[in-house]
């Protein structure tokens, strides 16, 4: 199905739900309202035939951004689907339901950003070590510009205190 | 009475960790859990902390395999943040570096099958023939593995001119080896009755699952990044997408061994191409000169050996990444074995799991416990290996009576 019409499809459905934009030729992005974001990766999965191909989060002060790509590979272009998970606690609906090879990635996201993924069959962290302490989520940004810094500056014995979540010496708790 | 096997954390076939429970009645899969990130290195976190221009030389390493496939991919994202098209003679030498690449992964996997199968002959004969292409490749870019070709804008290298007819040799010794293995191995009943029907993974499933490269195009799902999002050259280029129909792990063997040929032929349209431009006259051929990359996000996906890789890159202006993702494509076809394994039997879901190439590293020790008693046995690479060999041989002997 060529861009234009999906496009126009995409809009006629979802309306002021989403805003679509047009990077270039080959790349258009369409963000979306947590209320249908499901409804709109159905939509270009069941409905469209586009392909699915994975997903991203990309941290932001205010929440997570999170974003699932569908291609059409006839058409040679890729749609991207966009939303915003406000923090403190960042939560939408899974799409593993609707689509089983989305479970990976979302417990990805999950672990890497701490998004709740809603309603999905098994939301275990994927990749996480053993001993790392379960709410450390690295892609965060408030674990990336302070928390990670600190952590490579502890001795063994600090870090030991760490993984089993007791507080350091000297400092409040 | 459900009995789990665990195998893992390390594979018994590839050299790389992964750990699969598997849960068995008898002898038959029932179902199976799997779980990733025994190697887990924080690779996008750190490429968060290099420059546009070191970040090349790390995702190279995300994988021995798939050393050129993953900077492509990454440069095409910037180049599509960038909107920016790279020199011709850069595109050929691109698209000749990735393509040698893919023959000596898919010679490496027809190896790796042919000994778990029984066939160390095979084995062999891969890995032998897989020796003058590494050779070849490290004349041309200084490296068997880890190239340090792909850069922002075009190529870091040029591939010297009296470097082409030794390519050219080597391309017509591939072809006549391949072609040769090709036969001895699809044609062998034994292969038949042992990968046939074994591990099916259809059309529909692929598509829910996200499967992708050969894993995909075995089971009839027509998709190739090469001809679909065509980068570089490709669009000009003449080859053929292998697709079959069954999703066997015999399928699976039949693409990896046709797209061989296509691959040869990619490369020596892209040898015909650069003779005809002549020798490299300015640097400027290799690359484009890139300042700084503005704010903004591009997404580069190329077929690696094992499928569609995809990268994700967005700036903020400054001289390194906001965010840079990476999907390798083991990443959706591992989790194929969650529908592709179960009804299947113990001797062959190593051999299924092996069929999606997958890329991590593994090994050598399988724990089998009975659930009922709580009895617990340990069972070696070897003798996973060896259930799966005895079964060839099995076939082997019924077949000739």
């Amino acid at each position: 199905m060529d861009k234009e019409t999906v496009k126009q499809k995409i809009a006629d459905r979802f309306g002021a739900r989403v805003r679509i934009a047009e990077r270039s030729a080959k790349r258009v992005y369409v963000y979306a309202e947590n209320e249908v974001w499901v409804a709109l990766a159905a939509f270009l999965f069941n409905d469209l035939g586009a392909r699915f191909d994975t997903g991203a989060g990309v941290d932001d002060r205010d929440g997570v951004e999170v974003m699932f790509f569908f291609p059409f590979d006839r058409e040679g272009y890729f749609v991207t689907i966009k939303t915003f998970a406000r923090k403190p606690r960042p939560e939408l609906d899974s799409i593993s339901p609707l689509i089983p090879g989305a479970k990976w990635i979302e417990r990805d996201i999950y672990e890497m950003f701490e998004v709740n993924f809603r309603n999905h069959p098994d939301l275990r962290p994927l990749l996480r070590s053993d001993t790392r302490p379960a709410d450390f989520y690295p892609h965060r940004r408030e674990v990336k510009r302070g928390h990670e810094m600190s952590r490579s500056k502890l001795d063994g014995q600090e870090r030991a205190d760490e993984v089993a979540g007791r507080p350091p010496k000297g400092k409040n708790p | 009475m459900v009995k789990k096997i665990p195998i893992g954390p390390f594979h018994p076939i590839l050299e790389e960790p992964e750990f699969f429970e598997l849960h068995v009645d008898g002898e038959k899969v029932v179902d199976i859990d799997m779980t990733i990130g025994w190697s887990h290195r924080g690779i996008e976190l750190l490429s968060e902390s290099k420059t546009w221009d070191q970040v090349p030389f790390l995702v190279e390493r995300i994988c021995g395999i798939c050393s050129c496939s993953h900077p492509f991919a990454y440069v095409k994202a910037v180049e599509d943040l960038l909107q920016v098209e790279v020199p011709k003679r850069a595109q050929y030498i691109r698209v000749i570096t990735a393509e040698l690449e893919r023959l000596h992964s898919h010679l490496l996997w027809t190896g790796l099958a042919g000994h778990f199968l029984g066939y160390n002959t095979v084995f062999m004969w891969c890995w032998k023939y897989r020796e003058p292409l590494l050779d070849i490749l490290e004349a041309v870019t200084g490296n068997r593995n880890h190239y340090a070709m792909m850069r922002i804008g075009g190529v870091r290298r040029d591939i010297p001119s009296e470097e082409y007819g030794n390519i050219r040799k080597l391309l017509d010794f591939l072809w006549t080896k391949n072609d040769m293995l090709t036969g001895a191995i699809l044609d062998d009943p034994v292969i038949h009755a042992r990968t046939k029907g074994v591990g099916i993974f259809g059309r529909e499933q692929c598509r829910l699952y996200g499967a992708l490269g050969p894993t995909a195009r075995a089971g009839g799902y027509d998709i190739d990044a090469r001809r679909d999002h065509p980068i570089d050259a490709y669009g000009e280029l003449d080859f053929k997408v292998i697709v079959c129909q069954n999703g066997d792990v015999f399928d699976k063997a039949v693409v990896r061994q046709l797209e061989n040929f296509e691959s040869i032929k990619i490369i020596r349209q892209c040898l015909d191409r650069l003779e005809a431009m002549g020798p490299l006259q300015d640097e400027s051929e290799l690359r484009l000169e890139i300042g700084e990359v503005p704010p903004g996000e591009g997404i580069g996906v190329y077929e690696a050996p094992r499928g569609e890789v995809l990268h994700y890159v967005r700036s903020s202006g400054k001289n390194m990444p906001l965010r840079h993702k990476v999907r390798a494509p083991s990443f959706n076809n591992i989790l194929t074995n969650e529908a592709s394994v179960p009804g299947n039997t113990v001797a062959d879901a190593g051999l299924i799991t092996a069929a999606v190439d997958p890329c991590y590293s593994c090994t050598e020790r399988v724990g089998r416990v009975d659930v009922a008693t709580g009895v617990r046995y340990i069972l070696s690479e070897g003798d996973l290996i060896r259930l799966s060999q005895e079964k060839t041989e099995e076939i082997r002997r019924r077949l000739s009576g």
